[in-house]
């Protein structure tokens, strides 16, 4: 009985796989149709980047110190003796990816912060006021080096590129207040000594989950009551707001779940991650950046290890070492603060002393 | 001579140096109640640094109204006599003035061991979470060094006549009126800035009040 209901099956279901074929195929068409547009699109894209580009250097002046090129109209900012500052640093920080930078040069058009004559806009580099001093021109070439970028695993995972920092110790002293601080048993458990937590705290280990960071009930209260407020307290969600405020674990727990993908916070934040990227090119040596540039499949903490020509595990424990050892001075009075007080004690004493009312002759 | 000046000034601030006392040992153990409490989240650290902050900000008041009640305290019975009977004292005039300031700052000493005192026994009583430290000798000796300025300034201001206060108050008010008459003639000078910048940083005379007042820190 079977064997005769097959082929009629078939036969009536032959005009709905035809229609299905054909929906697919029509499909196909329009998605290899969308790809030509999308690539159309790309080239006029790149072509109008690259006349931009074309415009924004034509007639300039390219200042060159060490590997780094700048193109800039002719202004008095000083940026020759800025270069020569900054150089120093962008060179010990890439190391010999630095090099590159003579094929990446920096395009920057100086203008006149004092008039009101509108200019071209310029879609390619920098609009620098040419009366900024020399200061800030160090840290406007440091922040924006047009080094080649790092892949977006790397770029995700760091919250965007590599850029050396002129001030490491402080960023550190403020990882240290981050591990203190911070609502996550994985940071304060790291700050303890232990490195599978800092690994954990700095999303570098295997689960990147909500369960993987904030592993109890206590931690994702607190996420959702200290860093998402604002953005929970109405709407649709304000009633598991309040269910979590009044120690729901299952509506904290379905609050995160919700949030968009890549917006859960980390245990520890940018910075911390940075500075344990420094970490990994100082002990890499001149090499280090482009080993960590390579091998774009490994796990992003491999990578580091790899660049600093170490285990991971001694990455971060040098990383520890090194926050702990920032720990940022608490608020106290430097000792030449006592003698000051204490010496404006005495000199307002003695102006009571030498009063008016006392002067009697 | 000291002992009976000493006495005296007692007599005329005792209300104030205990309500100072009582102040300054409850400042401390208030400010982290919340560390103390059993049932605290041991994550909730930024919680604990911002309330011990808060609570921070009380310290120099209270050594400021300390420093000026005392010092009003010290001169008060002087100025309504007319000073008659310090004048009619066998002592040099900068002797008097100098028994006077010191009767004041021992009596300022009380508040200061209160503090102290404070300091030391919420720290001692709270759990503090790993990372972070108690510092009550720090804070103490700040709170210390903030009364006695605050009451050094007070004595001074209060001593003086009539006269000096004017000039005090009419300085303060060319200032304010240079700066006003500036704002509207539209000439960048920031005579306020700069005299707040003078005075509020070290070494300025009121350095000692800025900054924050932490009890537990990184």
């Amino acid at each position: 009985m079977c064997n005769t209901r097959a082929p009629l099956l078939l036969l009536l279901l032959a005009p709905a796989l035809s229609a299905q074929d054909s929906a697919l195929a029509k499909l196909q068409r329009r998605a290899d149709s969308l790809a030509r547009e999308w690539r159309q699109a790309t080239a006029i894209a790149d072509l109008a980047d690259s006349l931009e580009h074309e415009r924004a250097v034509t007639g300039r002046d390219t200042i060159a110190v060490g590997a780094l090129r700048i193109v800039v109209n002719p202004s008095p900012l000083p940026l020759r003796e800025s270069a020569a500052r900054a150089w120093p640093v962008i060179d010990s920080f890439y190391g010999t990816a630095a090099q590159d930078l003579a094929q990446r040069p920096y395009i920057i058009r100086a203008f006149d912060p004092d008039t009101t004559v509108p200019r071209s806009r310029l879609h390619v580099g920098m609009e620098v006021p040419w009366n900024v001093n020399e200061e800030w021109l160090v840290l406007l070439l440091i922040a924006n080096v047009p080094v080649v970028p790092p892949d977006s695993a790397m770029q995700s995972w760091l919250g965007g590129s590599v850029r050396p920092s002129i001030r490491e110790e402080q960023d550190r002293a403020a990882v240290y207040v981050q591990l203190v601080t911070a609502p996550s048993q994985a940071a304060r458990s790291c700050f303890q000594g232990s490195l599978e937590s800092c690994a954990t705290a700095l999303g570098l280990g295997k689960s990147t989950t909500l369960e993987a960071w904030y592993p109890s009930a206590a931690e994702r209260r607190s996420l959702v009551m200290t860093s998402f407020t604002d953005y929970f307290d109405h709407g649709a969600t304000v009633g598991a707001f309040r269910a979590c405020a009044a120690g729901s674990d299952s509506a904290c727990t379905g609050l995160l779940q919700a949030l968009p993908k890549g917006s859960l916070p980390r245990p520890l934040g940018a910075d911390a991650r940075a500075t344990l990227v420094y970490l990994a090119l100082h002990l890499g040596g001149r090499e280090a950046y482009h080993r960590l540039l390579a091998g774009r499949d490994a796990p992003v903490g491999a990578r580091l290890a790899c660049g600093a020509g170490v285990g991971e595990d001694s990455l971060l424990a040098r990383w520890r070492a090194q926050v702990i050892a920032s720990r940022p001075r608490a608020v106290a009075l430097p000792p030449w603060a006592f003698l000051f007080a204490l010496g404006w004690v005495v000199v307002f004493a003695g102006c009571g002393l030498r009063s008016s009312r006392w002067r009697l002759g | 001579m000291f002992r009976a000046i000493l006495y005296s000034q007692w007599k005329w601030s005792r209300l104030i140096v205990l309500l100072g006392s009582i102040a300054g040992f409850a400042l401390p153990i208030i400010s982290l109640q919340g560390a103390a409490r059993a049932d605290r989240n041991p994550l909730q650290t930024q919680e604990l640094l911002r309330a011990v902050q808060s609570w921070g900000t009380l310290y120099p008041i209270l050594a400021t109204t300390l420093g000026l009640l005392v010092a009003i305290a010290t001169w008060a019975p002087d100025h309504r006599g007319r000073h008659i009977h310090a004048l009619s004292l066998p002592l040099p005039r900068w002797r008097y003035v100098l028994l006077r300031f010191a009767g004041g700052v021992t009596l300022l000493a009380g508040p200061i061991v209160a503090v102290l005192m404070g300091a030391v026994l919420a720290t001692a009583l709270a759990t503090i979470p790993p990372g972070l430290q108690g510092y009550p000798l720090a804070l103490a000796l700040r709170f210390a060094l903030a009364v006695l300025v605050a009451y050094a300034v007070f004595f001074a201001v209060s001593a003086g006549t009539t006269r000096t206060a004017g000039i005090i108050l009419g300085v303060i008010a060319t200032v304010i009126v240079v700066q006003i008459v500036a704002g509207v003639a539209n000439i960048e000078l920031d005579l306020w800035g700069k005299l707040a910048i003078v005075i509020l940083n070290w070494p300025g005379p009121l350095a000692v009040f800025t900054g924050r007042w932490m009890l537990v820190d990184v």
